[in-house]
């Protein structure tokens, strides 16, 4: 099988980076799996609890690049307790008593404290990349550490995360003499931020590409930053409010028009709707634009805006852009290719402003569009039949009607056929939310047509154990399945137990599966962990009683080859 | 202006404007998400529209649809983000965002600290430093600007022609017109809601 020496075929090795691929190649034989782990430079661990950290290091010695998914994703709606896990901590821990030359680290959905951050700082001298997104636990004095230590940080991207902000100097924290920075993302913290500390950074960072900033930083300091950052790729505005004077607005309008390079651009917060045009000249090279946080940015203005990026391929706006204003990116956007449309009015007002026929105009004008999540007060079937016609190349198709259980708002039927379409005609779909009024039927076509399919959302559908049956076997390249508040029991979680191995994860909440249930399943499939979350009846769920028959308000299960976790907290029972 | 001269009923404090039996559709949040989860205290409350005091929280039945934990399924990041937004345009007492034609940048005053329209005149013309704007709200026709401002149904209207209690109660924004932009605006007319 070996015609080469090891360098030769792990040179070879080295033009496959995809994860998936790289598994693939470790497969083919023992030699290959022995070149594949030692070559192997990025490490993706999808469920931090699938395996270990002395596991990870024995097989693989030598990466630099680790990428970590701590909970469900179901937590980003608030279904996941506070302390149930996801802890960074041992990982930090573990690499930094070995060998490794880390170089970049992402987690997603993790929890991390201000000591890890500081034992990653101190722990890998050539220590590039920091990408958190969704996590929690840490402070500003854990940022201050990393801007400290990490000599030769290039990337410091916090997207989303929940951070305490002690309003200190971390920025001021970079040495006079660090001069490396690429990318510096600090829109999520809440407090203030030192201007002279952050301009005198960007200024000397030649190499910055993406600068997002947060809400304390005002017109005046973006434009002397943008003076100093001409060269800058993506960009986050801040507070867009000025109080001071229109000088300032005339200093920023000339700074952006020298951001030739300017491609992606976010933020506006607090905006000041017809200071947007101040970057009218710069957006017919946007080919990113997210402005679904800009609250008071709405109507003619946006529209305005939207009308000069015809270059535009990812779209992220809140619904207040209407129908209308969908019809305007149609026409305009002929690049597209992702979409989300966010809900404004989250109170269920019902002042929702975009429908169905924002969808189908947006299928119907953008040719390229594979991704899309629509939040939206209605749908027909019809529509989505359009769709589906329109669009046969979706990817991942997202679509959150926003009251439960809501039928075609025509005809009062399910909208069985509707999705049945989109899976039927979308043969590369990967991805699925589906919503509204939906009956086993749905499941059927689900379980029929979506061969690719490999993450499911489900709320509030479905009739019977058929419907979840369907998809489980159906679906054979599910990886994650997520239920929440759909009559699904225990027939259909125990129909197949060997499913769960080719899957990541289950997730299920509300719905009709049984302690009982759980633990049969648990007997039957050692290599999984089953977890039942279980906050608010810490006493009530006792194990030896009722014959197991209580109901489970949320299971999450997963397979793993280290076993049960030992940082479980007391609400949640693993069997 | 109308000042005065009309009965306590017209100015009392409610949601939605008189004579008309709008309600405010919005429910409370304090069954939502961050229950056990004790991610934060500071819960959205904002669904509820304080009105110096009295609060008042309208708890339509259809399925209790905002009464769901973790629905929609909108990560905490955004909910927090978009309960800021309303926090910051919040209806009634407290600062408003003021944006003038031709100027490129926004202003923010507080309502609160004005007694009257004379008192609003007098500070918008401080925050322009243009005079006219007093005038635009005392003599309708003879200036080039007027006074509209966002009530909090969306609508735009004219300034001066609600009573001042009922102005501040509803006012989300003022905007400072060029008179010949505002007849094809859509200004809701004088007595719509009378």
């Amino acid at each position: 099988m070996n015609y080469f020496p090891d360098e030769v075929i792990e040179h070879v090795f080295d033009f496959v980076t995809s994860h998936k691929d790289r598994n693939s190649i470790s497969l083919v034989c023992k030699s290959w799996f022995k070149i594949e782990r030692y070559s192997r430079q990025n490490v993706f661990i999808g469920n931090c609890y699938a395996i270990n950290p002395e596991r990870l290091l024995r097989r693989f010695p030598c990466f630099k690049s680790l990428t970590l998914k701590g909970k469900p994703h179901f937590a980003d709606f608030n279904l996941v307790p506070h302390g149930w896990g996801g802890f960074v901590q041992p990982w930090i821990e573990a690499l930094a008593r070995s060998r490794v030359g880390l170089e970049e680290l992402r987690l997603k959905r993790m929890v991390v404290t201000d000591e890890s951050l500081e034992l990653l700082s101190r722990s890998f001298v050539n220590f590039k990349s920091l990408v958190l997104v969704s996590c929690e636990g840490f402070s500003t004095d854990g940022l201050a550490s990393i801007a400290s230590n990490c000599r030769h940080l290039q990337d410091l991207d916090l997207q989303e995360n929940e951070i305490d902000d002690h309003r200190g100097q971390w920025l001021s924290c970079f040495p006079e003499t660090y001069t490396s920075l690429v990318t510096l993302n600090f829109a999520c913290l809440e407090g203030e931020t030192n201007l002279v500390a952050l301009e005198r950074l960007v200024a000397r960072s030649p190499n910055l590409r993406s600068l997002k900033l947060n809400r304390a930083v005002p017109l005046d300091a973006l434009a002397r930053l943008m003076a100093c950052a001409p060269q800058i790729v993506d960009l986050g505005v801040g507070s867009y409010e000025d109080e001071q004077d229109s000088e300032s607005c005339l200093k920023l309008q000339a700074a952006i028009r020298k951001c030739t390079s300017l491609r992606s651009l976010s933020g506006f917060l607090e905006a000041a709707p017809h200071c947007l045009s101040a970057f009218h000249p710069v957006c017919h090279n946007l080919t990113s634009l997210n402005l679904s946080y800009a609250a008071e940015i709405h109507g003619s203005h946006l529209i305005k805006l939207i009308e000069h990026c015809k270059k535009l391929q990812r779209l992220w706006i809140l619904d207040s852009i209407g129908d209308k204003g969908l019809e305007v990116v149609a026409s305009t956007c002929k690049e597209l290719q992702e979409l989300r449309v966010f809900p404004t009015d989250l109170q269920g007002g019902g002042n929702t402003a975009v429908t169905e026929d924002g969808l189908v105009a947006i299928s119907a004008g953008c040719p390229k569009l594979h991704s899309i999540l629509y939040f939206c007060q209605q749908m027909t079937n019809a529509a989505l039949i359009t769709v589906a016609k329109n669009c046969p190349n979706f990817i991942r198709f997202r679509l959150c009607i926003l009251e439960p259980h809501k039928p075609d708002h025509v005809t009062s039927q399910p909208l069985d056929e509707g999705f049945g379409a989109i899976v039927q005609a979308c043969k590369n779909l990967k991805r699925l939310s589906v919503s509204g009024l939906l009956t086993d039927q749905v499941f059927l076509y689900i379980g029929m047509y979506a061969t690719e399919l490999e993450m499911l959302s489900i709320a509030f559908a479905g009739d019977t154990d058929k419907g979840m049956l369907y998809v489980l076997n159906g679906c054979k390249k599910m990886r994650k399945l997520e239920i929440r508040d759909s009559p699904f029991g225990d027939a259909a979680l125990l129909a197949d137990v060997n499913k769960y191995e080719t899957m990541r994860s289950l997730w299920m909440s509300s719905c009709e599966v049984t302690l009982g249930g759980c633990k049969r399943l648990a007997r039957k499939a050692p290599w999984l962990n089953v977890e039942i979350i279980n906050e608010n009846d810490n006493n009530r769920m006792e194990e030896n009683g009722y014959e197991g028959r209580q109901k489970v308000d949320k299971l999450y299960l997963y397979r793993t080859v280290v076993g049960t976790r030992v940082d479980a907290p007391p609400f949640v029972w693993i069997h | 202006m109308e000042k005065g001269g009309l009965g306590l009923e017209i100015t009392e404090l409610r949601l939605g404007l008189p004579g008309t039996e709008k309600m405010m559709k919005k429910r409370g949040f304090t069954e939502m998400i961050m229950t056990s989860s004790g991610s934060n205290s500071d819960q959205c409350e904002s669904g509820v529209v304080s009105s110096g005091g009295d609060v008042e929280k309208v708890n339509e039945s259809p399925v209790a649809k905002s009464q769901v934990v973790g629905w929609p399924p909108v990560c905490s990041y955004r909910w927090k983000n978009s309960c800021k937004e309303v926090s910051t345009t919040k209806v009634g007492l407290g600062y408003v965002k003021v944006s003038m034609d031709g100027v490129p940048y926004l202003r923010k005053m507080d309502l609160g600290s004005s007694q009257g329209y004379d008192d609003l005149a007098f500070a918008l013309d401080k925050l322009f430093s243009f005079h006219g704007i007093g005038v635009a709200l005392k003599d309708g026709d003879n200036c080039e600007y007027v006074t509209i401002y966002e009530d909090k149904d969306g609508d735009w209207m004219l300034a001066g022609d609600v009573p001042w209690g009922m102005f501040i109660e509803s006012c989300k924004r003022l905007r400072i017109m060029k008179r010949s932009d505002a007849t094809g605006f859509g200004l809701q007319p004088r007595g719509a809601d009378e």
